[in-house]
């Protein structure tokens, strides 16, 4: 019974937490210099679980850190030059008071900078780490670089941003990685396919800016100083991995030279560098020369079963790939000035087609509207002066369409003037079951290589399906598709009945042989049916628990099925009404 | 003054005082009378002011110098001021110029060089070396000494931001070991390694979401149609919220005071005093009574009493003894049942266990409590129907990606969510009327 009385909150979780200002007290920095140095290191507040228990016995809410990453916190060389920082503010602030200019200039020049090289490489210890964090890089350094340069932040951070976006789209279009467009009324979302890693990023409109005031800049400000020195680092190294010049260089033999003669309309000498680069028209020079690149080859390796099959499918996705990246190819493109020009040249250039627009637009063009050899002029106008005979004039979202759909579709629904197609979310994937729009069903159906001539029939057949899916039972589901057979079989059977019966009543049957039929084995059939016979036997087999589990599954997707064919059938009412409107509209 | 003049005076009289002037003894300078004079006349000053002494003392210096220099030096210096034209040669230079007709011997030693031949031998040496292509050692040391960067106070200086910076491949390169660890860690060059713990995320939410199907510019009918619904769920859940605070502050209306309830109020008190007194008095006395009575005064316990408590203790004890031993002999019949019961308890820590884990998953996606405001989700972006443009030209984008990747930022924890801080004035602003107002208004 006896030693000594335990102590509250000597131990335990009290003592692996710490409270956010005793955190600063401990490092001895300002509220705003520790939130900066905990975003550079990446060290988050945590959530305890007993929050009573750390808050030592009181449930006010507070901001808590791990002790122990504080305590790493303190070994930061950055702390140091955040407290230099501080008596630098404090002597400029003194030069400042008492006017003493050159002392003002002079404590200028020795302005304590830090960099975060060594916070990436201990961050980020291999480069896919670092890859597989970029998308919040990517967002915020192209939402920095449509700021105004008014200072709501710093004009160099604006900068460098610009340029760290020009080279991330460069590096993309040179590795044709683009896989998803998407226009949203918040702005505009790009997915691209880097060394495996899916990287999503969202890029604002243009001057759509009307800056929040409820957004802490400095916080956002901190983020983006530690995020291009992370893209930097990244760019850096996907250049090197496709033989780039970093930083990068035009390409001075490319046959799509930018003419030289107006550069000095749009800017100084020291920025026209980084516009053309932005403008996205010409190719990028290479330390290696591009002609001696070779097709990666799919490595081909003896499989069996179901490996084979997944191999399979890998070898046509590929294949798939290949083709979505040669899309544009061969297409020459005019931008007319009212088309949003840098999404679409870098769309169009990241699936090969070639891209100009007007001089007086942007830098960089390389072909006038009078070149004839033009086949898609995009437009988003009511109407135009002169068209010229050999080309489309379209809406631009047929670009962004086809780059989702993977395949150029018919430019007839998006002809000047016409009213557009939804366009659809990419990033949507339907489940088995789930309701798919019809314009989706139509882009698959063209995917698939069918001719959009007899789409609307193969839809109502497809609806059909699923009603059907819906009474039968599941195992039944598979072998619907080819009915007649069935038939035959069943007009035999009746065949033999009847001669059964006949001989049952003891006739003599009028026995002849008549010329056997060949039966044609359908393999893929029989397939089928071995299957669906082990499933429905499977299930059979199952346990009581398991069955009722099944059954419940079952269920879901039916009413699943259900709703969808209810919205599909709400749509179709709805497209028939419109559709009504329009020829009362025509009348 | 006087007392330094008096000292002057006997230092003087000292009989092994020497002064700078051998004629003159020490006796005569100290015995004769000089005439009186007002001193504080600078006329007089000049006229009686003895400065022999100090002028031959400076004569004898310059005396001095020259005999230094040369001996041909000493009489021509004596004074005597310089007449006729400046234009003339200084006597002192013409003196000084060489008069001899025999020319100097030539210095030999000028055109000898000490150790010429091995000098030149080495040269030689060197230059067929370096024809053969050798380096000399002092120059391999000299190329070998590790270049000191003079550049590199410039990158440092570099500021972070700097839109021209160079980016280098950082997960390529080894780094250099400069030396022993244990050196480094001591003089704290090599850098604390970084726990793993913290590289892992603190949330489970992708870093963009993308924006459901309904947002699109030019969006599907019933993708936009459910984006509608949820965003009126969402104004309907405020709604809600807001009603609820309104009905609670709300008071009856029945309450309010009129004219008849603020005079009997007024008048209470005045009316009917005498009544209401008695009618309180009356239970104070009752309350006392009672008081009085709770005191009880507990009987002390016989022996007998005692003894009988003890033995009826011991007996249950034992009862409960007998009890416990039947029941453990009676499980051994069954075991069946609790088996089943055991199953039973572990089917269900089973179950439990499994919904926590579920409910830990989706707290891992939850955006948490990690300061003083919870987290508040971005209002919906979305747009109405007859808001919708008909192309991309026309578009009005909704919402902004700023807030966007605020809010996103604050979902997945990495920052606590904050309000932007109040200004507080903490003096009074005084209102002064300027002199050149107040004459017009």
């Amino acid at each position: 019974m006896g030693g000594l009385q335990k102590k509250k909150f000597e131990r335990g979780s009290a003592t692996n937490y710490i409270t956010r200002n005793r955190a600063r007290k401990k490092l001895q920095l300002s509220l705003p210099d520790f939130r900066r140095l905990c975003i550079l290191k990446g060290i988050y507040p945590h959530e305890p679980k007993h929050k009573k228990k750390v808050n030592k016995g009181s449930t006010a809410p507070r901001t808590f850190y791990l002790l122990k990453d504080i305590r790493f916190l303190l070994h930061e060389p950055i702390v140091g030059k955040f407290r230099e920082y501080k008596i630098f503010v404090r002597k400029l602030k003194k030069a400042y008071g008492k006017t003493e200019w050159s002392a003002v200039e002079r404590v200028r020049e020795n302005k304590p900078t830090y960099k975060l090289d060594h916070i990436i490489k201990e961050r980020y210890p291999t480069f896919i780490d670092a890859l597989r964090d970029i998308d919040d890089a990517l967002c915020m350094c192209f939402l920095f670089s449509t700021f105004a340069r008014t200072g709501k932040c710093h004009v160099q951070t604006i900068q460098l941003c610009r340029r760290l976006t020009v080279e991330w789209m460069n590096y993309v279009i040179a590795s044709r990685s683009l896989r998803k467009v998407f226009l949203s009324i918040k702005g505009i979302y790009y997915q691209a396919e880097v060394m495996g890693q899916l990287i999503t990023w969202v890029v604002p409109y243009q001057f759509s800016h009307d800056h929040p005031v409820d957004v802490d800049y400095r916080v956002m400000a901190t983020f983006t100083e530690l995020y291009t020195t992370l893209l930097g680092f990244v760019s850096f190294r996907l250049y090197s991995s496709l033989n780039l010049v970093y930083p990068p260089k035009l390409d001075s033999n490319g046959e799509s030279e930018p003419k030289e003669e107006s550069e000095d309309d749009y800017a100084m000498n020291s920025e026209s560098y980084l516009e053309k680069l932005s403008a996205l028209s010409a190719s990028l020079a290479r330390v290696v020369s591009s002609a001696d690149e070779e097709e990666a080859q799919l490595d081909q390796f003896p499989s069996e079963g179901e490996d084979m099959e997944k191999m399979e499918a890998r070898e046509k996705e590929l294949k798939q790939q290949e083709a979505q990246k040669k899309l544009f190819e061969g297409l020459k493109f005019y931008l007319n000035r009212e088309v949003p020009r840098e999404s679409l040249a870098f769309v169009i250039r990241c699936f090969g087609g070639q891209v100009s627009w007007d001089k007086s637009v942007c830098i960089g063009s390389t072909y006038d509207v009078t070149d004839e050899t033009i086949t898609h002029q995009i437009i988003d106008r009511p109407s135009v002066g002169k068209q010229y005979i050999n080309r489309y004039y379209i809406q631009p979202q047929w670009l962004y369409d086809c780059v989702n759909a993977k395949i150029l579709l018919p430019v007839e629904d998006y002809f000047l003037g016409v009213t557009l197609p939804p366009h659809l979310s990419p990033f949507v994937e339907e489940k088995e079951g789930d309701y798919v729009p019809p314009e989706k069903l139509k882009m698959m159906a063209l995917q698939r290589g069918e001719k959009p001539g007899n789409e609307q029939e193969e839809d109502e057949e497809e609806e059909e399906e699923e009603g059907e899916q819906e009474e039968e039972e599941e195992q039944e589901e598979d072998d619907n598709g080819d009915e007649e057979d069935d038939e035959e079989e069943v007009a035999e059977e009746k065949n033999l009945k009847k001669m059964e019966e006949q001989r049952s009543q003891g006739k003599s049957l009028h026995v002849k042989v008549t010329p056997g039929k060949l039966k044609v084995e359908n393999k893929a059939r029989l397939e089928q049916e071995e299957k669906a016979e082990e499933k429905r036997l499977a299930i059979m087999m199952m346990k009581k628990k398991e069955k009722y589990l099944y059954d419940k599954i079952m269920f879901g997707k039916k009413r699943k099925v259900r709703e969808a064919n209810k919205l599909a059938a709400k749509r179709k009412t709805h497209d028939d009404a419109e559709k009504a409107k329009k020829k009362k509209a025509r009348k | 003054m006087a007392a330094a003049r008096r000292l002057k005076r006997v230092a003087i009289s000292q009989p092994g005082f020497l002064t700078l002037n051998p004629k003159v003894t020490p006796t005569d300078l100290v015995s004769s009378r000089r005439k009186r004079v007002n001193k504080n006349k600078k006329k007089n000053w000049n006229k009686y002011s003895d400065v022999q002494d100090v002028e031959e003392f400076l004569e004898d210096l310059v005396n001095l110098k020259f005999c230094f220099l040369c001996e041909e030096a000493a009489e021509p210096v004596k004074g005597k001021k310089r007449k006729g034209k400046s234009s003339r040669p200084l006597r002192i230079d013409l003196i000084l110029q060489h008069d001899s007709l025999v020319a100097p011997p030539k210095d030999v030693l000028a055109y000898q060089k000490p150790n010429a031949k091995k000098l030149r031998r080495t040269a030689e040496r060197a230059e067929k070396l370096a024809a053969k292509g050798v380096v000399p050692r002092s120059k391999k040391r000299l190329l070998n000494r590790t270049v000191v960067d003079r550049t590199s106070k410039k990158t440092e200086t570099e500021a972070n931001n700097n839109p021209e910076r160079d980016f280098y491949d950082i997960w390529g390169q080894e780094t250099k070991d400069l030396g022993e660890p244990w050196y480094l860690q001591q003089t704290r060059k090599k850098l604390v390694k970084r726990p793993e713990k913290l590289n892992e995320k603190p949330s489970v939410l992708p870093a963009v979401e993308v924006i459901a199907p309904g947002g699109s510019y030019n969006p599907d009918f019933f993708s936009h149609q459910e984006l509608l619904r949820e965003a009126h769920e969402v104004e309907l859940k405020k709604k809600k919220v807001e009603d609820k605070l309104e009905r609670q502050l709300a008071y009856n209306k029945a309450d309010t005071a009129t004219e008849e309830t603020i005079l009997r109020e007024q008048v209470e008190g005045l009316v009917e005093e005498s009544e209401e007194e008695e009618e309180k008095d009356a239970p104070k006395e009752d309350g006392e009574e009672v008081a009085v009575g709770a005191i009880a005064v507990a009987d002390k316990k016989t022996e007998r009493q005692r003894k009988r408590e003890k033995a009826e203790k011991i007996k249950e004890q034992q009862r409960l003894t007998e009890r416990r031993q039947t029941e453990q002999q009676q499980q051994l019949f069954q075991l069946r049942s609790i088996k089943t019961s055991i199953k039973q308890q572990e089917e269900t820590t089973q179950i439990r266990q499994k919904r926590r884990k579920a409910k830990e998953e989706a707290q891992k996606a939850q955006p948490r409590r990690l300061g003083k405001l919870k987290f508040q989700p971005q209002d919906m972006e979305v747009q109405l129907s007859d808001e919708l443009a008909g192309s991309l030209r026309q578009l009005k984008p909704e919402g902004s990606v700023l807030m966007d990747r605020f809010k996103s930022l604050q979902k997945r924890n990495l920052i606590e969510p904050r309000e932007r801080a109040k200004f507080k004035r903490r003096l009074k602003v005084k209102y002064v009327e300027k002199r050149a107002f107040k004459e017009i208004s």
